[in-house]
């Protein structure tokens, strides 16, 4: 057994230790609520399932690689099986034929569980007002983010998912299991993002002109054959 | 008709051979592309076709396409027999760097035909493709089920009657009920496919992979029959990603069907434009000026190595290697600021036109593709001693799914799958098209006809991608980016602030599209994955009247049964890797 004496008044040594410890306690020691806590892990670790309909799921594929790097949200886990995620993001077009495997899938993922409809198809149909396509998405799951493009940049679909993890931090769900009539899923507000950015857009003056690359530098050769120049002859 | 009869007789050989062999039972029709089309009868279909593809010197071992044509509504038939429906053949022959395409008339109350798979295997699903479409129905079909729609779709939505839109339809509800039919009839009979459930020493297992598995690339179904985890049959079923592009080519202009070529083949972004506006070319007797061509065959090319990229890629990291594939997406985004600052776009940027390209390139252009291709072939070597030398890659895949040039034009498999075995049809080499006479490349090849090597010629072919970029870069012409011609779509803007008549032409073609002449023409050019062609027909409207779209991953997914069957489940991984498909370039 390990002991030592310690002096009924405090000096200043040991005062030093004290400060120290607390500093050390300050750093290592989060005090908060459970179920915050329970909510910024969630928004933090939201595990995707790898599925992927069409032109979509390469730009999603894409999000994954290097240059853009899902893994700084947390959400780099793809899961080959929905029991495992939370995340179903539609990356394509919704085929009739395809359609009732796609509500298979879903009825699989464990709630608490999101959905990304990624794309003009998957949106709304898109350029696809046709036969054999589902005219959106939402006409049978419920969708939580809408990101539009044909097919959207990647970093546009890290902005639909960095919008969910905002709403997914806000939500505060039950911690044990409960019996409600929602079935425990509250549905994520959808504000209008066009709308709330419109200001911050139309203060753009200077738009990029599509005659020239960035701050390349223009070769003697390359000037004779601009538009302008021939344009004159 | 006998006097056309006589002129086709006096340009191509298989006229004369055709005549010699059948008297006058066929009848020649004349295409703007000069493939020679002949008419015969139903009942000598298979006796034509078995002497094509059989008898005839030099002959046409590749079944390039097969399909149909609702003739109800056309008017401009000139000189072709009555008809309601009209099922062709389109074949190729590789010794006579030759086509001919065989048209068959049907009528409406007797739409039945013999079915082409005792000559060709490879037929079978086109046949099934065409009775889901229009409802021809082909006599002696092995298995005549729906291929594309739903199994309890109602119609044929290629024929004229069927609605094209989504909104002209019924909206679409999912109910429980819905779900569990559709679900139910997607069950695997193994019955239905000939497959016993057993055999003397063993109960076989069926395992379905897919719609959606991730080393499926898509959403394509195989039914697999497993003797432990031996491969013994596999069925492939298709149609999940079936977008109607066919048909959608009926109600788009001429020039707003160029957007959805793109999402064709959705890794070869521009290429897929090609095929398409070269056609419509032909059509108009556009002639495209020497800049819009050079710039169409850098963009091709530049897609080409996105597109092969991504197979080198998923290929090793679907036998194991889990690295490479970030390294390649991280080389293709290079590439993406490129194909971005040209075009604005980065996988559908739609860029080319009837007539030329949209946009002139913009200054500076020349700095960032040589820096690209400057700094590729460095990353390549690390690919190479990565991946390609990597002994463990070299197992999985040297010997897996092989077979040989015959089985390949017998199966109609084209572009690096067909190369692998040897066979050096390059359409770029052996017809080209659109300005690639000009470039020096060499066509990589190999021997074996296994997964390794549809790897090793894709790896290659990158390297000549490289060269016939460099060549761009290095002699592109000045000029034009687009035909003065008037079918140019949009024709050139600053023209139009000058006189009236081009005003007026501008405004036209802008809202009604252009008018193209009443034409039929095949343009076929050898895509990422193979050969892809679009057969345009035009009743002189301002819409096709019939697009038909050949594309090289429809045959190579049809293969799969012949190249798997012995194999293990990991092999068929393997394959499936290695065929390169995207599911939009199978289903349309």
């Amino acid at each position: 057994m390990r002991w030592r004496l310690i002096k009924t008044e405090p000096d200043a040594s040991m005062k030093q230790v004290d400060d120290a410890f607390n500093e050390d306690l300050a750093d290592s020691v989060l005090v908060t609520k459970l179920q915050d806590l329970v909510a910024w892990s969630r928004a933090h670790s939201i595990w995707p399932f790898n599925f992927g309909l069409s032109c979509c799921y390469v730009e999603m594929a894409t999000a994954i690689t290097p240059r853009h790097d899902i893994a700084r949200f947390g959400s780099e886990i793809m899961r080959a099986t929905p029991r495992q995620a939370d995340l179903l993001i539609v990356t394509g077009t919704v085929f009739r034929k395809m359609g009732p495997v796609l509500q298979h899938l879903y009825d699989q993922l464990l709630a608490p569980r999101w959905v990304i409809s990624m794309g003009s198809c998957s949106n709304s149909g898109g350029m696809y007002d046709v036969y054999s396509v589902v005219q959106g998405v939402d006409k049978f799951l419920p969708v939580d983010v809408y990101v539009p493009g044909c097919p959207p940049r990647p970093e546009a679909l890290l902005q639909g998912l960095i919008l969910l993890q905002e709403a997914v931090e806000k939500d505060r769900r039950p911690l044990a299991w409960v019996v409600d009539e929602t079935g425990g899923a509250e549905r994520i507000a959808k504000p209008n993002q066009r709308d709330l950015r419109t200001p911050e857009r139309m203060a753009v003056t200077q738009l990029a002109q599509p005659t020239t690359v960035g701050d390349a530098p223009l070769s003697g050769e390359l000037l004779s054959s601009t538009r302008s120049d021939r344009r004159e002859k | 008709m006998s006097e056309l009869a006589d002129q086709s007789a006096t340009d191509t050989g298989v006229a004369m051979q055709l005549k010699a062999q059948f008297g006058t039972d066929c009848l020649f029709q004349p295409t703007v592309d000069g493939i020679p089309t002949f008419w015969v009868s139903k009942d000598r279909l298979l006796p034509v076709m078995s002497f094509l593809k059989n008898q005839i010197k030099r002959p046409y071992p590749l079944l390039l396409d097969l399909s149909a044509i609702d003739e109800r509504l056309r008017e401009h038939r000139e000189g072709q027999p009555d008809a309601d429906f009209t099922a062709f053949y389109h074949l190729m022959s590789l010794e006579r760097n030759e086509d001919v395409r065989i048209k068959v008339a049907l009528s409406d109350a007797d739409n039945r035909l013999p079915s082409l798979t005792p000559v060709w295997q490879s037929a079978n699903w086109y046949e099934r493709e065409a009775f889901d479409m229009f409802g021809i129905v082909f006599d002696d079909h092995p298995n005549l089920r729906r291929i594309l729609t739903p199994p309890l779709w109602e119609g044929h939505p290629l024929r004229k009657e069927h609605p094209a839109r989504a909104t002209e339809m019924d909206p679409f509800k999912m109910t429980p009920e819905f779900q569990q039919a559709q679900q139910e009839d997607l069950r695997f009979v193994p019955e239905e496919w000939g497959m016993n459930r057993e055999a003397k020493h063993t109960d076989f297992m069926f395992l379905n992979l897919g719609p959606n598995h991730p080393s499926v690339h898509g959403v394509f179904r195989v039914a697999l029959q497993l003797d432990g985890e031996v491969v013994i049959d596999a069925v492939p079923d298709i149609g999940y990603h079936h977008r109607a592009a066919e048909k959608m080519g009926e109600r788009q202009s001429w020039h707003t069907f160029i957007p959805y070529t793109d999402r064709i083949d959705y890794l070869g972004g521009v290429m897929n434009n090609l095929p398409y506006v070269m056609a419509i070319e032909q059509m108009a007797g556009i002639e495209v000026p020497p800049r819009a061509q050079v710039i169409r065959i850098m963009l091709a090319e530049l897609f080409r190595i996105s597109s092969h990229l991504i197979f080198y890629g998923t290929f090793v990291q679907d036998v194991g290697q889990m690295s490479p594939v970030f390294y390649m997406f991280a080389d293709r985004e290079r590439l993406f600021s490129i194909i971005e600052a040209i075009t604005g776009g980065r996988m559908h940027p739609s860029w080319f036109r009837i007539g030329g390209v949209c946009q002139d390139l913009p200054a500076g252009w020349d700095a960032m593709v040589r820096d690209f291709i400057d700094y590729m072939p460095k990353r390549l070597a690390e690919y190479e001693r990565m991946s390609m030398q990597n002994s463990i890659l070299k197992r999985r895949t040297i010997g897996i799914g092989q077979y040989d040039t015959a089985e390949a034009l017998d199966w109609g498999v084209t572009g690096p799958g067909l190369r692998a075995t040897g066979c050096d049809w390059d359409l770029r080499k052996k017809r080209p098209y659109g300005g690639y006479d000009q470039f020096e490349f060499d066509v990589p090849i190999a021997h074996n006809g296994d997964c390794y090597d549809r790897c090793r010629v894709r790896v290659d072919e990158i390297h000549e991608s490289l060269r016939i970029v460099r060549q761009c870069l290095d002699n592109m012409p000045g000029g034009d980016y687009k035909a003065l011609h008037p079918q140019t779509t949009p024709p050139p803007k600053e023209r139009t602030m000058e006189d009236i008549e081009t005003l007026i032409q501008h405004f036209l073609n802008v809202s009604w599209g252009p008018v193209i002449p009443p034409s039929e023409c095949t343009m076929a050019i050898e895509a990422t994955k193979g050969i892809n062609s679009y057969y345009l027909i035009s009743d002189g409207g301002t819409m096709s009247y019939r697009t038909r779209i050949r594309t090289p991953s429809f045959p190579h997914l049809q293969m799969i049964p012949l190249i798997s069957n012995g194999f293990l489940i990991a092999d068929l991984i393997a394959i499936l890797a290695s065929i390169d498909f995207v599911m939009a370039d199978v289903d349309r």
